[in-house]
């Protein structure tokens, strides 16, 4: 059996990287062994979306993705989201309005969010919704982080679309 | 229901938030381990068959394969997975590699391997011949005479009856329901079933073992009960305790699934064949079949009452079945009666039930653990007895419901494996339940008029009501460990397992509202045998209770602690000092203070003293949750399909550490109930093998399904609390199963007593009355238009 | 259940590169577009992989009053397509809204549902109704296909090797009004469908039906067209009456599969239940009262 190894070019959180790969990885399995656990395995048959990256800012399944597919594109993970110590305001509002129970889902869904925002500044619920279909959560009923995309949003369009930047540290009310 | 404190009821955001919404490496598998293999488990294609050979040598010499165990393999200890403080009460029947299997899904073999491809090739490689044996899948035909022993070895012990593939009988009574039932003006008794569900955590189970360099094994697993956990593969792999040090990082959800021993000892043993560090992590599809499940029942519940609405008699009869193996059996089961038939008063109860071992996948601990089917049966039976006395469905259940100050002795006969404790309920928030959730719903107004969306979608509105426990009375025990630093912060170490419930914030918010200090303070670790103190885990609704109580003591205590130092410090006596706003006080004029920084050094640097505590805590008593729920529904009455636009929870919590954190796991709970309710079921065929195992055919809820969610916490001061908190994680699991088939029953007039309701069923039902009508037309047509009902204009 | 079988994933940048490649390696060689890679997990013989999303083939042009589109066409391209959405009342970009969540969408492609001859793929009915054609390419050259055609069973086409590169719809009758619509019936929301159905309709003044299409998928191994069912309607004022004639007819037209998602009894009925709604939301934008 002979495999012809690739190599593929990728910007990847605004970095630029370049794997070798094995024709048949996957884009999830390749992220995971470059380090970004932020991207998790939760299916592997493109139905929960715990694996859930942005590629060339469309949210898609990395465990359905080969790698080689990904050759050329810009990726965004949960891992590129946050600008150092700052938080994204979505990442915050998040934890705001409690839309994070166990932090499983929480990567993709933040993702969904964000790609969701990025053509849509003003979704309706019903909008939100099928945004987060591809995100299963068995932990908050998605109450909590329907709200927090509304709420991320309003803020979105309060702000100008400009970001509020809020450090990245434990806090107490 | 108003307090006065700083933290304590405040909705903070989690104290390990920012980690999770970074997506910052917490979680099991989130670590590169050099020397890492993979590890697989082969698993039996028959639902019950002997292993007549076995030849691994094919599948040992393909490169890249360290080890393949079978049962010659490895010792064989009996022992029970079950994630419950020692003695278990569940049977002692399950091996670690054996040379039967029970279920299509048992452990064959292990490989451990340098790649996953080649994990998996191995397996394919491993020649198995099986001697296959007769099954038996159907619970109902697993006592015959004649039916295959699934429990033949010799050595397994706690098995109720395994001739006749009785894993457990249990048996209460209180009073005498014969003589109730005699004294009844009249009785009711109907059949319930409910199904096979999957906890389908996002995050599958997962472990990894390596041999550490003082030659211990350390497990790093996504479980609820670590220290459970180490004891169990302590035994298993017959190496001592001490030797075994389990880590318990970030979990993806658990529901009870992971209140098991699953992979940890397997995965120990490839560990100690191979000397190298192992991972086992289930796919979906084993995720599904291979690990655990809500057990299935069938229940058959009588009521004796009064003209008037008064329970006299409850007689409740379960036939239950635990898969292969028997864990979780006697318990589980219990809980049907012993947490179900208390939210009623009446002098004379009865729970009966035979659990059994069928060839199907395992059951085990799921959220509720028991409660939702015996609430599914009982909160249906008392909606179908109002209708017939032609009471309200809320008035009825008021005129019986379980009050403050009463004694429910049930209880005391149904411990975990030994006799248990009387239980007396010091709060009950039930009122207010009803009427705050009722207002909230509507329900007067939707009850008596629902108004149909047009000619073919009618409404309905239902409602239903349980309790719960929190923690097991007299054996759910935890401890706490409290240390403090020099800045002023502490760290906070606890063997309670943080499975995404938000117990870490909770604890932390605890010690905070104690000490005096600010939530920032604390550094959460939970948990890891090592380094944290002992915790039975995270089940039972235990955690902010028990795992709470003992938190509270050990910052009492360092408390106390602290206020020795200031009164040295501050020269005044400890009496006239107090902690607050990160520093400590005097309470008369002379307003002098210090901070917790100074203090702590001072302590650590002056005094040369670690200020440090510790406790521990469980209760003899398990003080119910209360909760009432209400669901709306519409019926397409074309395709059978059920929507729930609405769905409101009211639940009597104690007092809510932190209300947002509590409404989310009660939000979480009501997904998951709908989902038995309308959607899922792991289904079998006539081999035993499970036919729905992914995401597309086991549905389970999605954002698009999910109705809109009232949550209204109802607080109550619960004595044994602390702060007077009660217990939220289960019980909102428990009644939106039978709100929605009461409420169907209110929308169609047809009532549901099988679990999941299915489109199919909804229509051929529908079809069956329209025909029952039309053939008895001279009587009224059918029960639910005796409701008058607003028919829309097109 | 990892793909270290494959031992080459090959990038053309031509319809023509990849064709040869597909050639070349026959049955070891599998097109991949949006990915989905579940569909090759269970076979083990495929060796090669080629991708062929990046040959120019997702494009959505009008071609003659009607539509070229490109095979490596994403559902989302489709449902965010405003002509799409525009075109014959949009049940093509209906159907693509339904198919799977948004990643789903994202990479699922209007020609990988149809190649892979899912019974259940959204799109097929939709297409159908349209009288899609298929244009398959091979090394020898191009030909063109009417869908109906493609699909030889559960999973299997006429494909053998070559490859689908784009699917044409022609122009939807002229004159009168016309009216489209687009159901599907899932368990719950998010779901494969039991059931879905596309129709269309073409109303004279008088108020006759002149012209109709019905197209059901899932309910059968193939996406078909329920010709009795259309043929009832053809020539009859489009009543209530006339629709349930033409609901009856379909009926009994249909074998429906009995599966674990459904009986054929349940899907026989839903059936009938859809393509009334189907056909009276048809009626409705025709600006057909009945």
């Amino acid at each position: 059996m002979k495999t012809t190894l690739l190599r593929v070019k990728v910007v990847i959180n605004s970095e630029a990287k370049e794997w070798t790969i094995a024709p048949g990885d996957l884009l999830l399995d390749v992220l995971r062994r470059e380090g970004y656990f932020g991207v998790k395995r939760g299916c592997e048959t493109g139905e929960c979306g715990a694996c859930t990256v942005l590629v060339n800012g469309r949210a898609i399944n990395s465990c359905l993705l080969f790698a080689a597919q990904a050759d050329g594109c810009d990726l965004l993970t949960i891992e590129g989201v946050a600008k150092d110590d700052t938080l994204d305001p979505i990442q915050e509002i998040f934890l705001d309005h409690g839309a994070v129970q166990c932090g499983y889902c929480t990567p993709g869904m933040i993702l969904s969010t964000k790609a969701l925002l990025a053509r849509n500044s003003d979704p309706t619920e019903a909008e939100v919704c099928d945004a987060l279909a591809g995100n299963y959560c068995r932990c908050t009923g998605f109450r909590k982080p329907i709200e927090a995309v509304l709420a991320a949003a309003a803020a979105r369009r309060a702000n100008g679309g400009k970001k509020s930047p809020r450090a990245a540290k434990v806090k107490s009310r | 229901m108003s307090h006065d404190y700083n933290v304590v009821g405040k909705r903070v955001t989690k104290v390990d938030g920012v980690k999770l919404v970074t997506g910052r490496p917490a979680f099991t598998d989130d670590i590169a381990v050099p020397g890492m293999l993979y590890g697989k488990i082969l698993p039996s294609p028959h639902a019950h068959a002997r292993i007549k050979r076995i030849d691994t040598s094919k599948a040992r010499a393909l490169p890249g394969v360290h080890a393949v165990l079978t049962y010659k393999d490895v010792p064989r200890v009996p022992h029970t997975t079950a994630g419950q403080a020692w003695p278990e009460p569940s049977p002692y029947d399950t091996y670690l590699l054996d040379s039967k299997v029970r279920f299509v899904g048992d452990r064959v073999a292990a490989v451990a391997a340098e790649t996953r491809a080649q994990a998996e090739e191995a397996l394919r490689l491993i020649e198995v011949e099986y001697e296959v044996l007769p099954l038996v899948l159907d619970m109902e035909h697993a006592m015959d005479a004649g039916a295959p022993m699934i429990h033949d070895e010799p050595d397994s012990t706690g098995i109720f009856d395994a001739q006749h593939n009785l894993a457990a009988y249990i048996h209460q009574e209180i009073g005498n329901v014969e003589q109730g039932f005699r004294e009844a003006d009249m009785i009711f008794e109907r059949e319930y079933r409910t199904p096979r569900q999957q906890h389908c955590s996002i995050e599958p189970h997962v472990t990894i073992t390596w041999l550490d360099s003082d030659n211990r094994l350390v497990i790093r697993s996504s479980t609820q009960v670590p220290y459970h956990a180490r004891r169990q593969v302590a035994m298993i792999l017959q190496i001592p305790v001490q030797r075994v040090h389990v880590i318990k990082p970030r979990i993806g959800g658990g529901f009870g699934g992971k209140q098991e021993m699953l992979l940890e000892d397997i995965c120990g043993a490839l560990t100690l064949a191979t000397r190298r560090p192992v991972k086992i992590e289930f796919t979906r599809e084993e995720e599904f079949y291979m690990s655990r499940s809500r057990h299935p029942q069938i229940l058959r519940i009588k009521m004796g009452v009064m003209h008037d609405g008064t329970i006299v008699a409850n007689h409740l009869k379960v036939l239950a079945t635990t898969g292969a193996y028997g864990s979780h059996s006697s318990t589980v089961q219990g809980s049907t009666g012993s947490k179900v038939l208390p939210l009623y008063r009446t002098a004379h109860m009865k729970f009966e039930c035979h659990v059994v071992y069928t060839n199907t996948p395992v059951a085990g601990a799921f959220r509720g653990y028991g409660c939702p089917q015996g609430f599914f049966a009982q909160e249906s039976l008392v909606d179908e007895i109002a209708h017939e006395l032609g009471m309200d469905p809320l008035e009825f259940r008021q005129r019986n419901f379980i009050q403050l100050g009463d004694i429910d002795d049930l209880a005391a006969q149904l411990g975990e494996g030994k006799k248990g404790l009387p239980r007396t309920i010091r709060s009950c928030g039930l009122p207010e339940c009803v009427e705050r959730g009722a207002a909230a719903a509507d329900w007067e107004r939707k009850r008596k008029a629902p108004q149909d969306v047009s000619s073919h979608i009618r409404r309905g509105i239902g409602v239903a009501c349980s309790m719960q426990g929190s923690g097991i009375a007299g054996i759910d025990w935890a401890s706490a460990l409290l240390k403090m630093n020099e800045d002023g912060s502490f760290n906070l170490q606890v063997g309670a397992s943080d499975l995404g419930t938000g117990s870490d914030t909770v604890l932390a918010q605890i010690a905070a509202e104690t000490l005096g200090v600010s939530l920032d303070k604390f550094i959460v670790y939970s948990a890891d045998t090592d380094f944290t103190p002992f915790d039975v885990g995270a089940y039972a609704s235990s955690t902010t209770i028990i795992s709470g109580g003992a938190v509270k003591k050990a910052a009492e205590n360092v408390r106390e602690q602290i206020l020795r130092v200031a009164s040295r410090m501050l020269e005044t006596p400890v009496e006239n000092l107090t902690c607050r706003d990160n520093q400590v006080v005097t309470k008369c004029e002379c307003q002098k203070s210090v901070s917790m920084t100074d203090l702590a050094l001072h302590a650590m640097y002056k005094e040369k003293t670690q200020i440090i505590g510790h406790a521990s805590h469980f209760n003899t008593d398990s003080p119910p949750p209360f909760c009432v729920q209400f669901a709306e529904v519409e019926v397409d009455t074309e395709t059978g399909r059920i929507r729930v636009p609405h769905l409101v929870t009211a639940v009597d919590l104690g007092v809510a550490i932190n209300p947002m954190q509590a409404e989310g796991q009660a939000e979480g709970a009501v997904l998951q109930s709908l989902g038995y309710a309308l959607a899922e079921e792991m289904q079998l065929d006539e081999r035993g093998r499970m036919i729905n195992a992914g995401f597309a055919d086991y549905k389970i809820f999605t954002s698009k399904d999910m109705p809109k969610l009232t949550t209204i916490l109802v607080e109550t001061e619960e004595p044994l609390g602390p702060y007077g908190a009660k217990a939220i994680a289960e019980i909102p699991i428990n009644a939106p199963a039978p709100a929605v088939a009461n409420a169907i029953f209110h929308a169609i007039g047809v009532r549901f007593r099988k679990l999941p309701i299915r489109p199919e069923e909804v229509l051929r039902a529908l079809r069956e009355k329209e025909k029952h009508e039309e053939e008895t037309s001279d009587e009224p047509a059918g029960v639910g238009a005796a409701i008058p009902r607003a028919t829309p204009r097109h | 259940m990892a793909f270290e079988h494959i031992e080459e994933f090959l990038r053309p940048t031509s319809v023509r590169e990849a064709v040869r490649a597909l050639h070349r390696e026959g049955r070891r060689a599998r097109v991949v577009a949006g990915g989905t890679g579940a569909a090759l997990r269970e076979n083990r013989t495929v060796r090669t992989l080629v991708d062929v999303s990046r040959l120019g083939l997702d494009y959505i042009r009008r071609k003659d009053r009607g539509w070229a589109i490109g095979a490596a066409t994403t559902m989302t391209a489709l449902e965010e397509s405003r002509p799409i959405r525009e075109f014959a009342d949009g049940i093509l970009a209906a159907a693509a809204a339904t198919c799977g969540s948004v990643q789903n969408r994202n990479m699922i492609t209007l020609g990988g549902g149809l190649a892979n001859a899912w019974a259940t793929a959204d799109t097929a009915a939709p297409l159908l109704a349209l009288d899609a054609s298929v244009v398959l390419a091979n090394a020898r050259g191009r030909r063109r296909v009417p869908l109906a055609e493609l699909f030889l069973g559960t999973d299997r086409t006429i494909l053998n090797g070559k490859l689908l590169v784009e699917i044409l719809i022609p122009a939807p009758p002229r004159g009168g009004r016309t009216g489209w619509s687009y159901q599907k019936l899932g368990r719950t929301e998010s779901d494969i469908s039991i059931v879905n159905c596309a129709a269309g309709l073409q109303v004279d003044r008088a108020g006759k039906c002149v012209w109709a299409r019905i197209a059901m998928g899932a309910i059968e191994p193939t996406p078909l067209r329920a010709r009795t069912a259309e043929a009832a309607l053809i020539g009859q004022t489009l009543t209530l009456d006339s629709i349930e004639a033409a609901c009856d007819a379909l009926t009994r037209e249909i074998r429906p599969i009995t599966d674990l998602r459904a009986t054929a009894e349940y899907r026989g009925e839903m059936s009938a239940v859809l393509t009334r709604r189907a056909l009276r939301e048809c009626a409705e934008r025709a600006g057909c009262l009945l």
